[in-house]
């Protein structure tokens, strides 16, 4: 194999196993901006990954599938924002408590039953797909991926055009004052964890339905924390968010390639390479951090 | 216009009634509004009327009573319902969210799609209209507190609401921009025919900017009359529910300026070996020099006051004897000795307390008992290596509780529970224990009622009596006549000069405030 030859594969790998992250990180993105910091990102992926390939195994089809985990996505972000930004309980803990549960549920369900396994298409786009180096990571992906074109520049429009975006920044910069202003603080910061839901799903159906095709336990494997760590990594803005995705992703590839190309490190030392270097990442950018005032505060009317 | 009693009323509140827990905020309060009328709302902190605003607004649900809007009984479940009502208001801790920027904060509240030439349009309308320059894309962390302040009224004028209500709008403002407000508010009234709730507890404010006063005491109406027809003495009577008399009291007040006859030099002998030394404090900070050059010295038993308007490196200064931030250059001695300040706490080893000028975020911990609050900075006294003696912490907290006549329903309860001037009181009684030779006293009248005020003087001159140097950093004119032998003035991070007070007055005072020498 030559070396342009492995530098695309693992380029294409790189950009593979971005995809999922930068659909979740899009959803958490935008929760954060409401400052509903959103821990059960990890349910919501796990969650969905697993009902996508139940779904599509009964269905027959990927893309039924892969509905039915934005579905799951919504619902565990609807559990979650009723219950923080409902009835106040910590989001933290209701994060960890989800993620364990999520966790739990699907390493059981896995056991009961069979699931024939089904995987969305790959859609190649011609002539762009034949660009040397980058043509096949970026041309030729698994179709839902080219979502990300729309999703994007949506989420980025949601929140720094829309009149909606405008009210979920103020929620998560002062929700004090934007209550004053007539602002339903925490029916904004539901609505955002819905969004979160939806995409996170989205990311964790990819995974399964699309990358893999199939379901393992925990196969998220911690793939939500790594998004938390995308928005921090990106300093809460949208492209450097996704910039961190990518960073984790390719970081992640190498650690499937390196075997392959001869080079033998410690398996473990590998698969925590990513989480190192979002360490690393985050203090090396710590300074410019420039979070939501009122990330992670909750809430409650007549309250100071 | 003139205001009518036979009219309808354009606001008519009847029996108001709110409690929170245990304590009747209002209790069955009575107000009627004008159109084409400024209606003062006076009251000691905690006599409701924020609470009665708050009711107003849709941001709290009343407990009993009726509101009437042009004789119209409503319900103002939401701030939603209030704003289409055309009620408004500009807060006294401001609505505005720091990270947005001008126009994205006018915008907020509204419906609709976000059209940024629209709002940008209709702020520099409402800008020529008033007088009040603001920038759009400036972001809001960026702005003066005169400049945010202006960003309100526009926000809320905007709204074209009917009724405006502004909450203690003058307590960051200087003289200037205090006066430029109640031009506005004049227009408001007299040539659009709105009405102007003014809370305040300045009643040189409200006697003259107001039509009509209300008085509020313990939730409950102490007095109403036309303004006209009342004295600020009588006023201050009906507020604090006693005689007030005392010069500084009056002075506080904004009544009267201080007694100039007080003997110069009250404080230390000359000679004596000062207690604060600064020198050549300077401070940059992200390309701005934010103090320049400073050299201020405070003598035992001396009260030398740091005037000058707000945002001029006062707010940095503050920052830099509190430890908060290295100055860039420059050195702090405190009796004598210099004061590494790059160490955490050395200021306040070395004998330096402060009541610094924001006190909910870094004079107390809101949600710490009165107890831990009061002990804070003497650990050493109440605990032993590793565990806290809780019983000596009490007694230790008792005692200076007892001192320094702080108003708590037990040593447990959080200082959140406590009202503005016990809160402040705490963070005096703690940085005074021990042995402080030097007090930093930042703005620490600020948002206090009349009998907090006076208690704040009586301690601070009381702390002086006792030999320690006070510096007090304060943006009111009274305040540092009242209060202090020296008066130093800052302007643009440079103190422009310093004057017994003997010699200074408001004309004086004010060259060097505006950066020239008097």
């Amino acid at each position: 194999m030559s070396v342009l030859d492995s530098t695309t594969t693992i380029l294409a790998s790189g950009v593979r196993l971005t995809v999922p992250l930068a659909f979740a990180a899009c959803g958490e993105y935008l929760a954060e901006r409401a400052g509903a910091m959103n821990i059960s990102v990890e349910a919501m992926m796990l969650s969905a990954a697993f009902t996508s390939v139940a779904t599509a195994s009964a269905t027959g089809s990927a893309t039924v599938g892969l509905a039915a985990g934005v579905l799951t996505g919504l619902v565990v972000g609807f559990v979650h924002g009723n219950l923080s930004h409902r009835a106040q309980i910590n989001t933290f803990v209701i994060g960890l408590v989800l993620n364990a549960l999520v966790l739990g549920l699907t390493s059981y369900l896995i056991t009961t039953e069979q699931f024939t396994a089904h995987q969305v298409g790959v859609l190649s786009i011609p002539l762009l797909q034949d660009i040397p180096l980058i043509g096949k990571p970026l041309f030729s992906q698994r179709w839902p991926a080219y979502l990300l074109i729309l999703l994007v520049p949506l989420t980025w429009w949601l929140v720094e055009r829309s009149r909606w975006g405008l009210e979920l920044r103020a929620v998560g910069e002062n929700p004090q004052a934007a209550d004053v202003t007539g602002i339903k603080v925490n029916v904004r910061r539901r609505q955002a964890l819905l969004w979160c839901g939806a995409l996170a799903g989205l990311g964790g159906a990819y995974l399964a339905v699309g990358e893999v095709g199939s379901f393992n336990q925990n196969m998220t494997a911690g793939r939500g924390y790594l998004v938390i760590a995308a928005v921090i990594f990106g300093a809460w803005r949208l492209g450097r968010t996704l910039l961190g995705c990518l960073v984790f992703g390719l970081s992640d590839a190498m650690r499937l390639a390196l075997p392959a190309l001869g080079v033998t490190l410690n398996a473990q030392l590998l698969v925590a390479a990513p989480y190192l270097l979002a360490l690393l990442a985050m203090l090396l950018f710590t300074t410019q951090h420039r979070e939501p005032a009122a990330l992670g505060r909750p809430f409650e009317r007549g309250s100071t | 216009m003139t205001p009518t009693t036979s009219a309808v009323p354009i606001l008519e509140l009847r029996g108001i009634t709110k409690s929170y827990g245990t304590v009747k905020a209002c209790a069955g309060v009575d107000l009627r509004v004008d159109a084409g009328e400024i209606h003062g709302l006076l009251g000691e902190n905690g006599a409701g009327k924020s609470s009665l605003m708050k009711v107003l607004l849709g941001l709290v649900r009343r407990d009993a009573g009726t509101v009437l809007v042009r004789g119209e009984e409503v319900a103002l479940d939401s701030p939603q319902e209030a704003a289409e009502l055309g009620i408004g208001m500009v807060h006294q801790h401001f609505s505005l969210i720091n990270g947005l920027t001008v126009w994205e904060n006018v915008a907020l509240g509204d419906n609709g799609k976000v059209n940024k030439q629209a709002i940008c349009a209709d702020i520099a309308e409402v800008s020529a209209r008033y007088g009040l320059t603001v920038e759009p894309d400036a972001r809001v962390e960026t702005l003066s507190a005169g400049e945010r302040q202006r960003v309100e009224v526009v926000k809320c004028l905007r709204r074209n609401p009917q009724i405006l209500i502004l909450d203690e709008p003058t307590s960051v403002l200087t003289q200037a921009e205090s006066e430029e407000l109640f031009a506005v508010l004049g227009r408001v009234v007299q040539e659009e025919g709105r009405a102007v709730i003014l809370i305040s507890h300045k009643l040189a404010e409200i006697a003259q900017a107001t039509d009509r006063v209300t008085v509020l005491r313990k939730g409950c109406v102490a007095f109403r009359a036309v303004t006209a027809d009342t004295t600020p003495q009588l006023l201050a009577r009906q507020m604090v529910g006693r005689e007030v008399s005392l010069g500084e009291e009056a002075a506080a007040l904004g009544l009267v300026p201080a007694d100039k006859r007080r003997k110069d030099g009250g404080g230390g002998p000359e000679g004596q070996q000062p207690v604060l030394r600064l020198a050549g404090l300077t401070v940059d900070q992200g390309g701005v020099r934010l103090l320049a050059d400073v050299d201020l010295t405070v003598g035992p038993g001396e009260i030398v006051a740091l005037y000058g308007v707000e945002g001029n490196g006062q707010a940095t200064l503050g920052d830099v004897l509190a430890g908060l931030i290295p100055p860039t250059a420059g050195t702090i001695e405190v009796t004598g000795d210099r004061v590494d300040v790059t160490r955490p706490g050395a200021l306040s080893k070395a004998g330096l307390g402060i009541v610094p000028e924001d006190r909910h975020h870094s004079g107390v911990v809101l949600d710490m008992s009165v107890a831990e609050n009061l002990t804070m900075k003497a650990l050493d006294k109440v605990s032993g290596r590793f565990l806290l003696r809780r019983r000596a912490m009490l007694a230790e907290a008792r005692r200076l509780a007892d001192e320094f006549n702080i108003v708590t329903p037990s040593l447990d309860a959080p200082v959140r529970s406590l009202s503005g001037g016990n809160q402040q009181r705490v963070v005096l009684a703690r940085e005074l224990s021990g042995h402080t030779r030097v007090l930093v006293a930042a703005q620490p009248t600020h948002g206090l009622d009349v009998g907090a005020i006076e208690d704040m003087y009586a301690r601070l001159r009381a702390a002086a009596a006792e030999g320690v140097g006070v510096l007090l950093i304060s943006t009111e004119f009274e305040e540092v006549m009242a209060l202090a032998t020296r008066i130093a003035v800052i302007s643009s991070g440079r103190i422009t000069g310093a004057l017994p007070v003997s010699e200074a007055t408001a004309e004086r005072l004010g060259m060097l405030v505006g950066g020239e020498a008097a």
